[in-house]
């Protein structure tokens, strides 16, 4: 299947500054794609070259095949929900669920019909008639997705969407929006910092830094096999290592085995020093000074089960080992 | 809440400043005597009626109404626009275009007026109504840039760019979104400019002639002139009608929204 958007050599700048520097993307048709990184690795920006917002300095940025690079937002027939909301306050939910439907001339029962089944949709058709300054951060944030795809929009991008809700809510609309995305089988891309909703949600994920795109795939590719420092970093691994012949390897702190585990299998032995210890209730992380392969002395995290870790203190001298497939090879 | 004492104690003599001589003012319009005294002697509606059937206040008032009414209809018309690209348009020399709109609370009014009537009246040969109506305008204009700018930097611009991605260009996305937003400091922006017009005496001082003159001139003349309550009476006229709009502004949009923009 054709892509529903690619961005072809997109470079946006700001005068001096790069936000983001050629890149090549292809959002797939029907599938939630999530730009992820750090703020001012340029997600926002290539959301926004996408809608319509920002005009890329150079570059192609297609929809359905359509070079809309220079197309107005209104032309594209995207529905965007904005990290603010940005939801009309002098209108009603009802009014603003249905803004882009009367512009596109429907009848007014349609229109009316339209709305209900959307706010019916997103869980909201009891406050059809409220002011948006009524409604709590997670409602507003459903007016705002349901406003966003009454219009059937070619694409729903979310830039942000659940970074204003409380930890709890927010876990709750992940799960809320992929079984919207789901029912509607819209191509969504979504825009986040945080790689725990990325792994969650996505079906492709494109980890984005400094306005270049790091890597590209599945959840599953991604945090299985991080392709640089980077973005080995950004997913939470933390021991990095080089062994004799220089090549540079990566372990998750849960991955690493303290202790005998002389099973053979290990594909790391390093002897290593206890520093400190926290205690976290079920896990004990454990910080450690070993000597890679390289000669060098590095600082190594382990996340250990807290009964195991029991007679750890500061100077004790123990073994750290992880299993071949735990240890990833990445690009320094 | 804390009791603040110190904070209290200024605010009761702020109110008793502002408040008190306006009081005298009030209790003199209803005297029965002939000349501006306090206590005023008995009590009678004789000078609000004297100054309700004089001429020269009548006239002068309806002037003065209209050339507030089209200062400020004029002002807004020139400086929304300019608010607008000032905060959302990408111009250079953005901050001189402000500066430029704002100087005409800095430089004083005299300087202004004698500089319009240099260069307009004298200069250009334009006709005193018009000339008084373009002062009053640009005299206006701070308060049309700087108040509706206020409400406008306090929007969301995300707002108008979600009504561009439903659909609207970008006329209908700012009549139909921007523009209701916007509503509070207009009118707020509305009634500065008009009031900061109507109780103008500087530029009217310098640009009126003799048909055509402002109320505030007006009874500045009769002040000069005749000491009696007659000019009490129609300050307390004036100082009624203030209370009125003062009040439908209040119940219709509300003080906190109207100053919302400055103070929030």
């Amino acid at each position: 299947m054709s892509p529903a958007a690619e961005f072809i050599g997109v470079t946006q700048r700001f005068g001096d500054f790069t936000a983001v520097d050629a890149i090549d993307l292809e959002i797939p048709e029907g599938k939630l794609t999530t730009l992820l990184g750090p703020s001012g690795c340029g997600k926002t920006t290539s959301l926004r070259m996408l809608a319509g917002y920002s005009r890329p300095t150079s570059g192609t940025i297609r929809i359905h095949g359509v070079d809309s690079t220079t197309l107005p937002p209104e032309k594209r027939g995207l529905g965007m929900v904005f990290q603010s909301y940005a939801l009309f306050p002098h209108l009603t939910v009802a009014e603003n669920v249905g803004y882009g439907l009367k512009l596109r001339k429907l009848p007014r029962a349609a229109v009316q019909q339209k709305v209900e089944e959307t706010l019916e949709l997103v869980g909201l058709a009891h406050l059809h008639k409220s002011k948006p300054k009524k409604l709590s951060g997670g409602q507003q944030q459903r007016v705002a997705l349901a406003r966003a795809i009454a219009i059937r929009p070619r694409l729903l991008l979310l830039d942000e969407p659940l970074s204003n809700l409380d930890a709890r809510l927010r876990v709750q609309m992940r799960t809320e929006l992929r079984r919207i995305q789901a029912e509607t089988g819209l191509t969504v891309v979504l825009v986040t910092h945080d790689q725990d909703e990325a792994l969650e949600m996505s079906d492709l994920m494109v980890l984005m830094r400094g306005g270049k795109i790091m890597q590209t795939g599945t959840p599953r590719e991604v945090f299985s096999r991080p392709a640089n420092r980077f973005v080995a970093d950004f997913l939470g691994y933390e021991n990095f290592l080089t062994d004799q012949t220089h090549t540079f390897s990566t372990v998750r702190p849960e991955h690493l085995i303290l202790g005998a585990a002389s099973d053979g299998s290990a594909a790391l032995r390093l002897d290593a020093t206890v520093v400190s210890t926290a205690y976290r209730g079920v896990d004990l992380l454990v910080t450690l000074d070993a000597v890679d392969g390289a000669g060098e002395t590095v600082r190594l995290l382990a996340d250990v089960r807290a009964g195991d870790g029991a007679g750890l203190t500061p100077g004790t001298r123990t073994t750290v080992s992880a299993a071949a497939a735990h240890l990833v090879p990445i690009a320094a | 809440m804390r009791a603040r004492p110190v904070a209290a104690s200024l605010a009761v003599l702020g109110y008793i400043i502002m408040i008190v001589p306006i009081l005298f003012v009030v209790v003199t319009a209803f005297s029965a005597g002939r000349t501006l005294r306090f206590p005023p002697q008995g009590f009678s509606l004789t000078w609000f009626e004297a100054a309700v059937t004089y001429d020269p206040f009548m006239e002068s008032l309806v002037s003065s109404l209209y050339l507030a009414a089209g200062a400020t209809v004029l002002a807004l018309l020139l400086g929304v626009p300019a608010t607008i690209a000032i905060h959302r348009g990408k111009i250079p020399g953005k901050g001189l275009i402000e500066g430029l709109f704002l100087s005409p609370l800095i430089v004083p009014e005299l300087v202004v007026g004698l500089a319009l009537y240099q260069q307009l009246m004298i200069g250009l040969g334009l006709d005193n109504l018009s000339t008084l109506l373009l002062g009053h305008t640009a005299l206006l204009l701070p308060y049309a840039v700087r108040v509706t700018g206020a409400s406008l930097a306090l929007a969301d611009p995300a707002v108008e760019e979600a009504a561009r991605g439903l659909g609207a260009g970008p006329v209908r996305a700012f009549l139909t979104v921007t523009l209701p937003l916007l509503r509070p400091g207009l009118f707020s922006a509305a009634l500065l400019g008009f009031v900061t017009s109507f109780n103008n005496v500087p530029l009217s001082l310098l640009l009126q002639d003799r048909e055509f003159r402002t109320l505030p001139v007006t009874m500045l003349d009769y002040v000069q002139q005749s000491y009696n309550p007659r000019i009490a009476a129609m300050a307390t006229l004036i100082l009624a009608a203030t209370v009125v709009v003062a009040v439908i502004a209040e119940r219709t949009v509300g003080f906190a929204r109207i100053f919302g923009g400055i103070n929030q």
